[in-house]
């Protein structure tokens, strides 16, 4: 049953990727409607799969001695991560049934995006370290296609460079764990490298514990490759709500949180786990305050709350941070596509020619508005919950100084929160935009997303139980949705931080009624070059690039050259073989 | 040192097979192409009955050699009358200059 739940979710989606795209870019109706019906049957197959969880393998393919077995072990972590990649997934497509509408290039759209999704269950899933890089891999490819998808445009091919770049970093960082884990283990079973992590040598477990924390910090924009995301956002907006906001960034999450009971003990390691999650969550937020690019913002505010997610991992949270991610993916794809909306009815994401939209499109302001006091932490959307939950994790098992930084991070969230949405539906029009009004299939997926902004938090007591009956090495308590209820509210904290957002809020009121609204300018500066990180990027891109132009020497087209290829290829293998592989 | 009839045939492989390779590296003319792909797949075809003398069944060895023989005259065959059709198309039948990628 599991096992044929698991392929269903990885092979629904690949197959009506490759489906879509062979009915030709000539029938669109027909494309449409096969992207909405496989991915909405994956999401009902990952929903299904939520009951059958277990932390047994399912799947198991030998595969010979250089690979491993094959292995799926659909697990809590899992399979929360699967429901809310393919859930996502789906309305992100119903989405662009409007969105995409007239595209002439739907194949390569739709294939790309339904690729993605089965490579995210995959990645997920998967038992073995070597296949978790494979569809990791996978899904670095798709994120590049589709940040690219406008190839005409410059900035597009540019930023989904620099994203496959940045994030090829990681995999490298990803690789290199796996294969020094398989060196010592002589498997590439996640089981086998938790529960023999103490075996392990001091420094082959550190050194993987920070190849995995490079991979994630590449992966999920955190500090120092942080500049990657906002960049990254020349994607189609559906693209960006699904792979940029709710599922492929939480990939490094996933991975620090599954391997966290193997790594918390190396010296060291929980600190810098913090560390970067607090230095993204701060820098992040301050750069948010000055973008004026829409999306620019809510990438910016997405790095900040995956920064949120890692110091929860830094601060022993596991389940606090999955929490968050959960709460986070819903209201910030609602976010991304209520903003996707109001860019494809008045054609431009400069916040500064917005204004006073709200009584034009009042079922997008209210959606978006849920989503943003979700993502400001105002009670009782989830955000609220999750937020609060992290920052008490963070209370008690991360220093004051720590919990301090990350509170004034909760303040500039609201602050910003604030500005986006007084700039973009109050105040005075500023220019004339011609409105128009969003169309069903989108209508469709904003209330759901809404709808689902004010109820994923009553889930929070199945999402442990989950992860606390079917993560063997991970040792997590059950909590129930009421004990999570009376613990947050019965805290002093909670009030003191929800304190910080009003404080947040009313700042950011009093500046907008004093139409100071693009005031601090002298952030700019510290904005412009990621505060001071962005050449760390710009190097790890240019020095890439540069080295594959060298490389084009090599690709002569002509047939003498390729046979050298070829033959010296040969030669290769002969040695390895006679070497006695 | 005293070598079999079998190191002899090994090294005529060998030996057909570097000219072989060395035949595709250098040249340019299509027919020459064609010839040198000859060659190799002669030396294949010694290799297999080797390698069923070597291995006791040298019936099999020798039918699949006869049947590489057909396979590897049709590709002759298609081969060259390729290079017609690509002189009577280009004009030349120099292989990089009939190629049409760009880049």
């Amino acid at each position: 049953m599991a096992a044929i739940l698991v392929s269903l979710v990885i092979l629904l989606p690949w197959l009506g990727a490759i489906t879509v795209w062979l009915v030709r870019n000539e029938h669109p109706r027909l494309q449409h409607i096969l992207a909405v019906v496989f991915s909405i049957l994956t999401a009902i197959a990952s929903l299904v799969l939520l009951t059958a969880a277990t932390s047994e393998t399912v799947i198991h393919i030998p595969l010979g001695k250089a690979f491993g077995d094959l292995t799926f072990v659909p697990d809590g972590l899992a399979v929360s991560l699967t429901a809310i990649a393919a859930v996502i997934g789906s309305l992100a497509v119903v989405f662009s049934v409007d969105y995409m509408r007239g595209d002439e290039q739907l194949g390569r759209y739709y294939f790309l995006v339904l690729f993605f999704i089965g490579a995210m269950t995959g990645l997920v899933l998967s038992g073995n370290l070597l296949f978790t890089f494979f569809f990791w891999e996978i899904t670095a490819l798709c994120s590049y296609g589709l940040i690219s998808f406008y190839n005409d445009d410059p900035k597009a091919v540019a930023g989904g460079m620099k994203a496959l770049i940045i994030t090829q970093v990681g995999g490298v960082g990803l690789l290199v764990g796996t294969l020094i884990a398989f060196v010592n283990l002589g498997s590439f079973q996640i089981s086998d490298l938790l529960a023999k992590a103490s075996t392990l040598p001091a420094v082959s477990l550190s050194l993987i514990a920070f190849s995995f924390l490079i991979a994630a910090a590449a992966k999920s924009a955190q500090f120092p490759f942080h500049t990657w995301l906002p960049d990254a956002m020349e994607a189609p907006t559906p693209v960006s709500a699904l792979i940029h906001a709710a599922t492929m960034v939480n990939a490094g999450i996933y991975l620090l949180a599954r391997f966290y009971p193997a790594f918390e003990v190396v010296p060291g390691w929980k600190m810098s786990v913090l560390l970067v999650g607090l230095i993204s969550a701060l820098i992040a937020a301050l750069s948010a305050l000055v973008a004026t690019d829409l999306k620019r913002v809510l990438a910016y505010s997405t790095v900040s709350q995956l920064g949120y997610m890692v110091y929860a991992i830094g601060a022993g949270g596991v389940l606090a941070s999955q929490f968050h991610l959960l709460s986070h993916a819903v209201f910030k794809a609602l976010l991304f596509l209520a903003a996707g909306s109001v860019i494809h009815s008045v054609g431009t994401r400069d916040m500064r020619r917005m204004g006073a939209l709200g009584s034009r499109m009042p079922l997008v302001r209210n959606v978006f508005m849920i989503g943003a006091l979700a993502l400001a932490g105002v009670p009782i959307l989830n955000g609220f919950w999750s937020k609060e939950y992290i920052l008490e994790a963070g209370l008690e098992h991360s220093p004051v100084w720590a919990y301090a930084i990350m509170l004034f991070g909760a303040g500039l969230t609201a602050f910003y929160t604030f500005r986006m949405v007084w700039l973009v539906f109050f105040g005075r029009e500023r220019d004339q935009l011609n409105v128009h009004q969003a169309g069903s299939a989108m209508k469709f997926s904003l209330r759901i997303l809404a709808l689902g902004s004010f109820i994923t938090w009553l889930f929070f007591g199945g999402l442990s139980g989950l992860l606390s009956t079917t993560l063997p090495f991970h040792a997590l308590e059950h909590e129930s949705t009421l004990e999570l209820v009376s613990a947050i509210l019965s805290a002093p904290a909670t009030w003191f931080a929800l304190l910080v957002v009003a404080l947040g809020f009313g700042l950011s009121w009093v500046r907008a009624r004093g139409f100071v609204l693009f005031g601090g300018s002298w952030l700019n500066p510290f904005v412009d070059t990621s505060f001071g990180f962005e050449w760390v990027n710009d190097l790890v891109v240019q020095g890439i690039s540069r080295f594959a132009e060298r490389l084009r020497a090599t690709q002569t087209g002509e047939l003498n050259w390729n046979i050298f290829g070829i033959v010296s290829a040969l030669l290769v293998v002969l040695v390895v073989l006679w070497m006695g592989a | 040192m005293t070598f079999t009839p079998l190191d002899v045939i090994l090294f005529g492989v060998i030996a057909l097979l570097g000219v072989g390779f060395y035949g595709l590296l250098i040249t340019r003319n299509l027919i020459k192409v064609v010839m040198v792909l000859q060659i190799l797949i002669k030396a294949v075809i010694l290799a297999l009955i080797l390698a069923g003398k070597m291995s006791g069944s040298t019936g099999l060895g020798q039918s699949t050699a006869a049947t590489v023989i057909v396979a590897d005259t049709i590709v002759a065959v298609v081969g060259l009358a390729l290079a017609v059709q690509v002189r009577r198309r280009f004009g030349t039948l120099d292989v990089p200059k009939i190629s049409t990628l760009r880049g």
